[in-house]
Parts: C-alpha cells; sequence; structure tokens
C-alpha cells in the first residue's frame, strides 16, 4: 500500500467524511500530501478546499515554485468564482455568499483535468459549510488543504487531520520534530471530562491566561471550545499541560503525520526525519516523496 | 415612508420598531430594494393573508429565497460584456424560481409582473436549457454549438498524446536514474547521488544546497505533442469563449423583460413577507379616519412574542382615542404596554400594513413621538431624568405641526408633584392647540378634571392576590399578572377611586406594618 493509500486508510477507518491536512509551516508538503489522497481517491467523488490559497503556481509569498493541483473529471471544488479556470469550462454546481479572499465561493465540478487553484473561505464556520455544500453535491469525501487554526471546521466529528512538516519548516531536525509534537499535542487536546470540576473558557487561552490561572493555583479543568482555541507557542503549551488541566469541548482527530525531507535550503536524512516525528508523536508517520510509510 | 422622518431613535426604541422590520423582512436582495421603494397596500396584503395559505406562502417564499441575485449579470450583460458560467446558471436558476412563483401564484389567480418579464424568463430559460446540468447545475454544453464537442475531444487527444510522449521520456530517465518521479515528470536528485552528467532530457529547475529538483525535457515527440495540445487548448478556450459571448448577446436583448422580471420579484418578495405577518398575527386593515386612532383588541406585538416564548397569554386593550386622553393606572397593570399598542398600530399604518387588532380606525401619522420613560440605554448626560424630559418635550414642540401622535409615559413624575401636574394640563393645552393625537400616561390625579381630556384607566387588580408562601418573587409576579385586568376603560365622576399599590407592594413582600401604616396614612 502506497503512502496516500495507507493514509487515507487511516483517515476514514472511524468513518471520517472530511481528511484536513496542515502544516507546521510553509512548504510543509502540504499538497503533495493532498495530491496523494487525491491520486489514492482516484474514481471516488472527491470534495476540495483550501483555507486560504492552494493550488497557485507560484508562492504569492516568495515568488517561488508551488506544485499544482491538477485534478481529475469528477471532482468537486468548492473556490473562489474569480479564480476558477474560464477554460477548460467546469460544471457549476452552486454559487454561494460565502466570501473568500477573492470575492463569492462557488461549487464546481471538473469536467476535463486540469490544473485548478484552490481559494477557499478564511474562516471556521465558512470552512464548515463549504464541506457541507460538497457533501450535499455529491462528494463522498472532501478534502481540506489548510491553516491550523481554522480546523476548527473539523472539531467534534469524526473527520481526520494529517499534519505535515518538512525540511522548510525548520532550521534542524529537532527543532522541526519539536513544532510538530507540539502542534499534534495541542491538536490532540483532550474532551473534556464532565465529571470533573471546569472552568470553561469563552474564547482563545493565551499565555497571560496561563499565567494567571497556574499562579492563582487552578486545579479545576481549563475548557476551550476546540484545540484552536489555545493560542500558544510549542513550548509555551508544554509549560501550560504541566502546569494546568487543559481540555476541549469538541476534540480533534488527528490520525498521522507526514514528512517532506527536502526542503529549499536544506535537507532532513528522510529515515530518521520520519522515526524522529513518529516517536515525538505517536502518529503513524509517512514520507509522502518517498511515497510510502516510513515510521 | 421613510423611517425617520416618522419617528427618531428614543420613539423607534420605545416602540421596538427593529422588532417590526425584522418581522416584516423579505427573503432576498430584490426585496430589499423594493422594501426600499415601494409603498405596501394594507387591504391587498390582508386579502392576500385571506386568500394564500400557510403553504403556498412557503412555496413563494422558497422561491424568493432561492433565486440568486442576478443584478450584477443583468448590468454586465447589459454593456455587452460576456457572462462567466456561473452568471449562466444564476440567470438560469433566477428564471426557474421566478416562474415557479408565477405558476404558484397563477394558481391562485394572481399575476407576477408583466408579459414582457414572463416572455424574457421563459425563452432565457430555454436558451440556457442545453446547459442544465444535474438537478441544478450549469456547463457549457456541447449542445450550445457542434464545435464545443469538437474542440473538446482534440483537446482531450492532444492531452493523451502528450502525456504518453512525455510519459516514455519520464520512464526512460527513471530507469536511467533508478528512481521513482515524484509526480509530475519531477525527480529530486541529492546532490552526493546524482549522476555527473545527468540523464539526457533531464533539466534542473531548482537548485538547494543540498538537493537538485529536475523535471523532464522534453524530446521532440513530446514538444511536437505540446504544441499540438497548446493549440488544442487555444482552440477549444476560443470555442468556449465563442458560445458565452453568443450566449451574452442573447441575454442581453432580454435585459429589458428580465429587469422588469426582477423589479417584479423585489415587489413580490417585500409584499409575501407582509402577508405572512399579518397572517401570522391575525392583523386587520385600519379603516382611514380624519383624526385619533381607535381599535379593538390590539395587541403589542414585541411583548405578545416575548409572552409567547415564556408561554404566557397576552390580555389584547382597546381604546377610543379622538384627541388628546389622560391615562391612569395601577403599577404594572400595562400604562406603558397601552402607549407602546397606539404607537406600534400608528406604526404600521404610516408603514401601509394591517394592524395587530381585531378592528382598527385611525389616521396616517406623519410623526409619531414619546415622551417619558425611555429605554434604559438612552442617557442624558449631565442632565438630570427631568432635565432630559424637558428637552425632549421642546424638541417635540419645535417640530412643525404635523400630523402627530405623541405618547407620553409618566412625564415629571421626578418633579415635585404640583409642578408636574401643572405641566402635564399646560401640555395636553398645547396639544389640543396643536390638533396633535396624544394619549398621556400619569399617576398624577386630576390631571383629565383640570384640563378637560377624556380619562382612561387601567382596570387594573380584580381582586388582591394571597401573598406567596415563601415570598417568591416570580410566584407574586405570576399571581399578580392573573389578578390583574389589563383593559382600559373611560373614567367618569362615579368610577370609584384606585389604590392598587399598596396591595401591589404587600403582594411583592414589603412588610405588613407598613403597609397597614400605609393605607392608615391614605386615610
Amino acid at each position: 500500500m502506497n503512502a496516500g493509500a495507507a493514509l487515507l486508510d487511516l483517515a476514514l477507518r472511524d468513518g471520517a467524511g472530511a481528511i484536513a491536512v496542515v502544516g507546521t509551516g510553509k512548504n510543509a508538503g502540504k499538497t503533495v500530501t493532498t495530491r496523494a489522497l487525491l491520486e489514492a481517491l482516484r474514481g471516488t467523488c472527491v470534495g476540495l478546499t483550501s483555507i486560504g490559497r492552494d493550488g497557485e503556481a507560484v508562492d504569492i509569498g516568495d515568488a517561488m515554485d508551488k506544485p499544482r493541483l491538477r485534478l481529475e473529471p469528477g471532482t468537486i471544488v468548492a473556490t473562489a468564482r474569480a479564480v476558477l479556470p474560464v477554460s477548460p469550462a467546469s460544471e457549476i454546481l452552486e454559487t454561494s455568499d460565502l466570501m473568500t479572499a477573492a470575492g463569492p465561493l462557488l461549487y464546481a465540478r471538473v469536467k476535463m483535468a486540469a490544473p485548478y487553484e484552490l481559494l477557499g473561505p478564511p474562516t471556521a464556520s465558512g470552512v464548515r459549510a463549504s464541506l457541507a455544500q460538497m457533501r450535499a453535491l455529491g462528494a463522498a469525501v472532501t478534502l481540506l488543504d489548510g491553516a491550523v487554526d481554522r480546523v476548527a471546521a473539523l472539531a467534534g466529528g469524526d473527520d481526520a487531520i494529517v499534519v505535515a512538516t518538512g525540511a522548510a519548516t525548520a532550521a534542524t531536525v529537532e527543532e522541526a520534530v519539536d513544532d510538530v509534537r507540539a502542534l499534534v499535542a495541542r491538536l490532540s487536546l483532550p474532551k473534556v471530562d464532565e465529571r470533573e470540576p471546569a472552568l470553561r473558557l469563552d474564547g482563545a487561552l493565551t499565555a497571560t491566561m496561563v499565567a494567571a490561572l497556574a499562579a492563582r493555583g487552578e486545579t479545576r479543568q481549563i475548557v476551550v471550545a476546540d484545540p484552536t482555541q489555545v493560542v500558544l507557542s510549542g513550548k509555551a503549551f508544554d509549560g501550560a499541560m504541566r502546569r494546568l488541566t487543559l481540555r476541549c469541548e469538541r476534540p480533534l482527530r488527528v490520525v498521522a503525520a507526514t514528512v517532506a525531507s527536502i526542503g529549499r535550503d536544506r535537507y532532513f536524512e528522510p529515515a530518521a526525519f520520519a522515526r524522529a516525528v513518529a516517536a515525538a508523536t505517536g502518529l503513524p508517520t509517512f514520507d509522502v516523496y518517498a511515497g510510502a510509510r516510513a515510521a | 415612508m421613510n423611517l425617520d422622518l416618522l419617528l427618531d431613535e428614543t420613539t423607534a426604541g420605545a416602540l421596538d420598531a427593529a422588532w417590526l422590520l425584522r418581522a416584516i423582512a423579505p427573503c432576498g436582495e430584490y426585496g430589499r430594494r423594493a422594501t426600499a421603494a415601494g409603498a405596501p397596500d394594507a387591504r391587498a396584503i390582508v386579502a392576500d393573508a385571506a386568500a394564500l395559505d400557510a403553504g403556498t406562502l412557503d412555496a413563494l417564499q422558497d422561491a424568493l429565497g432561492r433565486a440568486p441575485d442576478v443584478a450584477p449579470a443583468l448590468a454586465r450583460a447589459g454593456v455587452g460584456d460576456a457572462l462567466d458560467d456561473a452568471a449562466f446558471l444564476e440567470l438560469l436558476r433566477f428564471c426557474d424560481a421566478w416562474l415557479r412563483a408565477r405558476a404558484t401564484l397563477a394558481r391562485h389567480d394572481r399575476d407576477l409582473g408583466s408579459d414582457a418579464a414572463a416572455a424574457a424568463c421563459i425563452s432565457l430559460v430555454s436558451l440556457l436549457a442545453h446547459g442544465r446540468a444535474g438537478t441544478y447545475g450549469f456547463y457549457l454544453d456541447e449542445r450550445f454549438d457542434p464545435a464545443l464537442g469538437a474542440a473538446r475531444g482534440r483537446a482531450q487527444r492532444a492531452q493523451a498524446e502528450f502525456d504518453a510522449a512525455r510519459g516514455r521520456s519520464t520512464r526512460s530517465i527513471a530507469e536511467a536514474l533508478g528512481r521513482d518521479e515524484i509526480g509530475e515528470h519531477e525527480f529530486i536528485l541529492m546532490r552526493a547521488d546524482a549522476p555527473s552528467p545527468l540523464p539526457e532530457g533531464l533539466r534542473v529547475i531548482r537548485e538547494a544546497p543540498t538537493y537538485l529538483l529536475c523535471e523532464c525535457d522534453l524530446d521532440e515527440r513530446a514538444l511536437a505533442a505540446l504544441a499540438r495540445r497548446d493549440e488544442a487548448d487555444a482552440a477549444l478556450a476560443q470555442a468556449e469563449r465563442a458560445v458565452r459571448e453568443a450566449l451574452s448577446a442573447r441575454v442581453r436583448e432580454r435585459v429589458p423583460g428580465l429587469d422588469d422580471a426582477a423589479a417584479a420579484f423585489g415587489a413580490l418578495d417585500a409584499h409575501v413577507a407582509k402577508v405572512r405577518f399579518a397572517q401570522t398575527y391575525a392583523c386587520v386593515a385600519a379603516e382611514p379616519a380624519d383624526a385619533g386612532i381607535s381599535f379593538e383588541d390590539a395587541r403589542y406585538l414585541p411583548l405578545l412574542d416575548e409572552l409567547a416564548r415564556e408561554g404566557r397569554a397576552y390580555a389584547p386593550i382597546s381604546l377610543d382615542l379622538p384627541g388628546v386622553a389622560i391615562l391612569t393606572g395601577p403599577n404594572m397593570g400595562g400604562k406603558s404596554i397601552a402607549l407602546r399598542t397606539c404607537g406600534f398600530l400608528a406604526l404600521c399604518v404610516a408603514l401601509g400594513l394591517p394592524v395587530p387588532a381585531k378592528r382598527a380606525r385611525m389616521e396616517r401619522f406623519e410623526r409619531i413621538s414619546w415622551l417619558g420613560i425611555a429605554p434604559e440605554s438612552e442617557s442624558g448626560g449631565l442632565l438630570s431624568s427631568f432635565a432630559r424630559e424637558v428637552v425632549r418635550l421642546r424638541e417635540i414642540l419645535e417640530r412643525p405641526h404635523e400630523r402627530t401622535i405623541v405618547l407620553v409615559d409618566e412625564f415629571a413624575r421626578t418633579t415635585t408633584p404640583q409642578e408636574g401636574r401643572a405641566l402635564l394640563i399646560a401640555l395636553v393645552a398645547r396639544l389640543r392647540e396643536r390638533d396633535a393625537t396624544a394619549l398621556i400616561a400619569t399617576h398624577l390625579a386630576g390631571i383629565a378634571h383640570a384640563s378637560g381630556a377624556t380619562h382612561y384607566a387601567i382596570r387594573g387588580l380584580r381582586g388582591v392576590p394571597a401573598r406567596p408562601a415563601g415570598g417568591d418573587l416570580a410566584e407574586a409576579l405570576a399571581a399578580l399578572a392573573g389578578a390583574m385586568d389589563y383593559t382600559l376603560a373611560e373614567v367618569t365622576a362615579d368610577s370609584p377611586p384606585q389604590a392598587d399599590a399598596l396591595a401591589l407592594a404587600r403582594l411583592l413582600g414589603l412588610d405588613d406594618a407598613l403597609v397597614a401604616a400605609a393605607y392608615e396614612a391614605l386615610g
């Protein structure tokens, strides 16, 4: 079984309808991971969107080449009306009032294989609505390529999250591994124990709040709506977990990690990198460039 | 009717005008545009509320709610722009929804829009019919132009030939390198492992300190296939553009009719929302009157709604207010709600809406003014409550003599009773001079008698309810509501005096000795 098929198997095992691919930073290999999943889903009606912009030929941020998303006929996309390819024509399924950074979102079905740019809704509620709409339009599985802080859209359900990390995101293997460990730990925040006392927060948990809660010796569970409401860096999160009992109302389900051992400016030894990520996160880890489960 | 000219912010807040605007809000952009422009007809609204059942209104609002806003597409088509496929879908759906609504209305012998509007919608549906895909979609189908099908076929074949040609060279390079492509005919080679020279046909497209990202060069066959593919893609793009331009030109011919259809849809949206309002709240069209207001079993809907949510009953009130009248009554007896009911009905009539009452007869006011106890959020800055009221009264009286209803809620309650009474007597005289309609609620005695104004009173407690055993406030309030008669009655010389405040104080838990002392002091 190749990496995409194995990832898909893990994600769909517990009935996930949506799979989100999030990265520890830019060029972490999200699009390559998404491509691997799309390849594994060939023959299935897939719905695809992104949080922000994906699939463009050149990185808007640094003008470097980026992997393209060439989509097969039958794929459903939720993207900005302004970036839908004019030719070859797509089947327009639905227009919508949901806004993206480039104007209103629409839903379309790919009729002839072509490169597509995905520019999805920027908010968690918009993402949730677009995923639901793609399912209503017939997508058996929906894929979301996007930002960590918007995966709240998947919280509380069976949907799966794949975390991508790569050599482009950190200066050393240790740093990259530490980043992905902290991200996975944060996204895997356990569900609140309803039998135990709890202090529920309306908004985000910040470092200042952690310090204040710890200083007063808070022993109750500190409960946020979902893991994306914890706004702490890796070390601050580790510290908060040691000092407080952090929990969430609607947990996320992180099922796997992927590694891209080759970055633009550096290279990590692939097998060792993947093993280190697997050990730090406790997740099945895949090298999507190598196309196989690595650890 | 311009709402800002009709009532100011304080009055709008006191009457909860926002509730009414929400209750009559149309479902879509068409209706919102029509609301700004049109003047509704209360009789037509009531007639349709009686004639159209809830299922019909549901069907109409479903069609109105599903119709996308085609104003941008019509504007673009009107100036000769080529429309995109999403715009064709929106136009198709708009026409579907419009024709569905028209058919629904036709079953009730009602029209929608002009014949030109209907003709434009029908012909546009026919024009775009080939593009219908699945249940709702639109696709630039080959049936629009056989050349499109041929261009697509050529593009697909050219792509397949290019993929095959490229695949052959990629496979041969993969064999030479002993590793797989990473996709898109690209290979990653670690600098340490990279063969030198690179296999023929492999080109470095990115150099990193540690690796080379390489892409397969195109051999002659692949280059020729690529040229054919690009040519076929360009031809396809041109064929698609031509179909879009031809369709857009034919849409342009229908723009006047479609504009009419959109306007009619807007009017329908605004009308249906009001019909729904009238049906939901059993409203009637008020009979016109030269002066004053008169109604039977009227309801102040924001409160009715709130009570309904709590499962509590609402007591409608009736009133005949030919000019200026005084309203007295116990605390918590509903004086303020009586004022709000008058204001709410006046607002409905001014907006061309039917009113929530069994019967109503009233003039159409140009101005509704509230004076007195205002929403808590209103701040007077450095002014005292009394000073704030005086400033507000000055503003009301400074306005030109227009058809006005003034609703006064315990004006001057915070100054001395003698002076407050004097002010109210003078105010009654001034409002009469201006031919205003006014209802003035007060606890101060003798104003109606001194000013010669009609005097109404809330009937008040039908008996003093027993104080709840545990002194529970909610229970006391429920008992109070059960015992209170909120209806109004005209006060005559023979009417018995009211002293409900002390009974109320006892019910709400004030100690018996204090209440008894108060009764003794009252004599």
